[in-house]
């Protein structure tokens, strides 16, 4: 009997640390502001709720920086912030949901893959504001906004940069799952390094599909190695943990920083991953902290409108490599930026 | 020599024909062949090892579908292990040490306690993703990386050298893992006593077997494979830890434990054709050979292993008694 009630205690601990690390209880707020969530209809308070995707708010990706967009907004303009960190694809709904039965005023859903339950949401809760980031709105729904980003603009600079430093004319990208925003990445990072360089050769190898398909670091570790040893001298990581994967492998292999770089995306990877530092060039990135923050003042002051907001992308500094990239090859990148900025340059990107 | 051909005639000439292939497309093109049976490999070993914890748990009555979750503890600990101590040998260790206890556990509560074996595996799976995750701590690299070895006249082999014998230090061993666990289930007084536990227990007793004991000590020492298969992909292959590294990769040993019969070469040439089918998906997708969407070339391994498995079907056999636990009578 005894052991039984061992056994029973030990199971009891695991699903309670089980718990803890993922979902529903893990939950942070922002107490410099506002003390709980108790009051969030009434019209004085301004209650921001995240849900992220299947991910956490560490994740030194795209999680992690709406998450630190959102807090600042919402600490800016005295709000309470929360967030839901997803642990299940299907418990998107139910985490929306605890923001909504408390009638928060904002809710920010994190990932294309959340598009759909989030229009739901927004039907069903028309006083609520929504936004999506990287969820782009095909029809408009008046209380959920969309914040997309051109990436192909970033992976297009990124290209760019790449078709001209590449000495092997053979460069390469490992990616996530094939979804929107990583095709535009990957089909912008070609068209970038056609056009610096017409005689490169780009391989595109997309994760197998599958639930870690943004997880997956042996995998991108891997496929980083494998096109290496065909002779790409310079790989495009793009897919959360799987792209993260792939940077530390470039970084350990023989002439890293030298004869062989890696490129980063979503955020400037030189800070969020900090093993890939001998060999990253730079960072396709695309302002998710800055346009989530603005979104949420938007929606404070009441500016906000429904459909998509089109946020802004580039590339990151290159840190040490400054001195490693030649001068003309960063004007040249930064005149290519910038004509894409003012619509001079288009990457002729299309999905 | 002959009479093992003899004996082994489908195995070899399957191997034969294995080679041959690969030589001719190592003809064709060298650097495409070595990198990607060198993909190939590094995928299948975490697999094989993985493998072997099923095998040999399998083997002696135990089914074990915590490797998952001994793997994700042991990659967890062989990194942070690294880490915090600042050498990656020692991180090796307690990696090895943490696949050990995860072990222990499986066998105290499955074997001692006779606990439902399922719900055993269950729990590990359960414990490790929630200890790891709970305890994680981003920004973390390696404090030095895992040197690659090349053991002499071996390695200079054209295309078998580079891929089998030119590895970081797990994955070396695994091949010689694999021949010592297949010759000890197979030809010592060890294998043959474990084998009996698994296939008859009653009758093992009776000869004097101490059932439960050969239990716990397997099931405990296979949890030290694992521990190899979890320091492996957080050292050797990943150089970094993230939540839920292993990625299911520890089910998929299950599979292939299956495919390969419950027999410690089976297994390796499971995984290794699950390797390189995966190699092969990826390869083809780079060099866009056929213009068919990518979803498609990454099901191939899948309905490789599939059709296989559909072939096979009926003429393997489990251990007759994996997954009972053993009461002993009167």
């Amino acid at each position: 009997m005894k052991r039984m009630r061992t056994l029973a205690g030990i199971s009891i601990l695991a699903l309670v640390l089980a718990a803890c690390s993922s979902g529903s209880s893990d939950t942070a707020a922002d107490t410099a502001a506002a003390l709980d969530d108790s009051n969030c209809a009434a019209a004085e308070s301004f209650c921001v709720g995240l849900v992220t995707d299947i991910g956490k708010v560490d994740d030194k990706s795209f999680n992690q920086s709406a998450h630190e967009g959102a807090m600042a907004a919402a600490a800016e303009v005295g709000g309470f912030y929360k967030y839901i960190e997803t642990t299940d694809t299907k418990d998107y709904a139910a985490n929306m949901g605890q923001f909504t039965d408390k009638s928060y005023d904002v809710i920010v859903t994190v990932g294309f893959l959340m598009a759909e339950a989030t229009v739901t949401a927004a039907k069903a809760n028309p006083n609520t504001k929504f936004i999506g980031v990287d969820q782009f709105q095909a029809e408009e729904v008046a209380n959920l906004t969309g914040l997309i980003f051109p990436e192909d603009q970033a992976g297009y600079g990124a290209g760019y940069l790449a078709g001209l430093m590449t000495k092997t004319n053979k460069i390469g990208s490992v990616l996530g799952l094939e979804i929107a925003p990583v095709q535009l990445f990957a089909k912008g990072f070609e068209a970038g390094a056609k056009a610096a360089n017409p005689k490169v050769a780009v391989t595109t190898v997309y994760h197998p599909p599958a639930d870690n398909g943004f997880g997956d670091p042996v995998w991108g570790a891997a496929e980083a190695k494998k096109q290496l040893a065909q002779g790409a001298d310079i790989i495009f990581g793009a897919g959360g943990g799987t792209g993260n994967g792939a940077l530390a492998e470039i970084a350990k292999a023989e002439g890293a920083g030298t004869a062989v770089f890696c490129i980063g995306v979503d955020t400037d990877q030189w800070f969020t991953v900090p093993e890939a530092q001998p060999c990253l060039i730079t960072s396709a990135v695309k302002g998710l902290t800055e346009g989530t923050t603005g979104l949420v003042k938007k929606a404070f002051d009441g500016s906000i409108a429904g459909g998509n907001f089109v946020g802004s992308a580039g590339i990151s500094d290159y840190h040490d490599f400054a001195s490693v990239v030649p001068m003309d090859v960063q004007d040249k990148v930064a005149g290519v930026v910038a004509g894409l900025k003012d619509g001079s340059i288009k990457t002729g990107v299309t999905l | 020599m002959l009479d093992f051909i003899k004996d082994n005639r489908k195995p070899v000439i399957t191997l034969g024909l294995v080679t041959v292939i690969a030589y001719v497309f190592y003809f064709l093109d060298e650097i495409k062949t070595t990198s990607v049976l060198v993909f190939g490999w590094g995928y299948a070993v975490p697999l094989v090892l993985a493998a072997m914890v099923g095998i040999i748990g399998e083997r002696t009555g135990v089914v074990n579908i915590g490797i998952e979750g001994q793997m994700l503890m042991s990659a967890f600990a062989s990194f942070f292990g690294s880490v915090i101590t600042g050498n990656i040998y020692i991180g090796m260790l307690i990696g090895i040490a943490a696949g050990l206890i995860m072990g222990g556990f499986l066998a105290v509560a499955a074997v001692k306690w006779e606990m439902d074996q399922i719900i055993a595996g269950v729990v590990i799976n359960i414990v490790a993703a929630g200890l790891t995750s709970f305890f994680y701590a981003p920004g973390k690299t390696l404090p030095q990386l895992v040197p690659v070895v090349s053991i002499p006249i071996l390695s200079d082999i054209p295309l078998i050298g580079p891929v089998f014998f030119r590895n970081g230090i797990f994955a070396l061993a695994t091949l010689f893992i694999v021949l010592a666990v297949n010759f000890a289930i197979f030809k010592t007084r060890w294998g043959l006593r474990s084998r009996s536990v698994g296939e008859y227990p009653s009758a093992a007793d009776a000869a004097g077997i101490n059932v439960t004991r050969v239990r716990m000590m397997n099931v405990t020492l296979a949890g030290a494979l694992a521990g190899c298969a979890g320091a492996f992909l957080a050292l050797e292959a990943a150089g970094t830890f993230a939540r839920g590294l292993t990625a299911g990769r520890g089910f998929l040993a299950l599979a292939i434990m299956i495919f390969g019969a419950w027999n410690p070469l089976g297994a390796l040439a499971a995984a290794l054709f699950f390797g390189i089918s995966t190699a092969i998906a990826s390869q083809l997708q780079a060099d866009e050979v056929i213009n068919i969407p990518q979803q498609f070339v990454n099901l191939l391994p899948f309905v490789m292993t599939l059709i296989v498995l559909s072939v096979a079907v009926g003429r393997v056999r489990p251990p007759a008694a994996a997954g009972q636990p053993y009461t002993k009578e009167g």
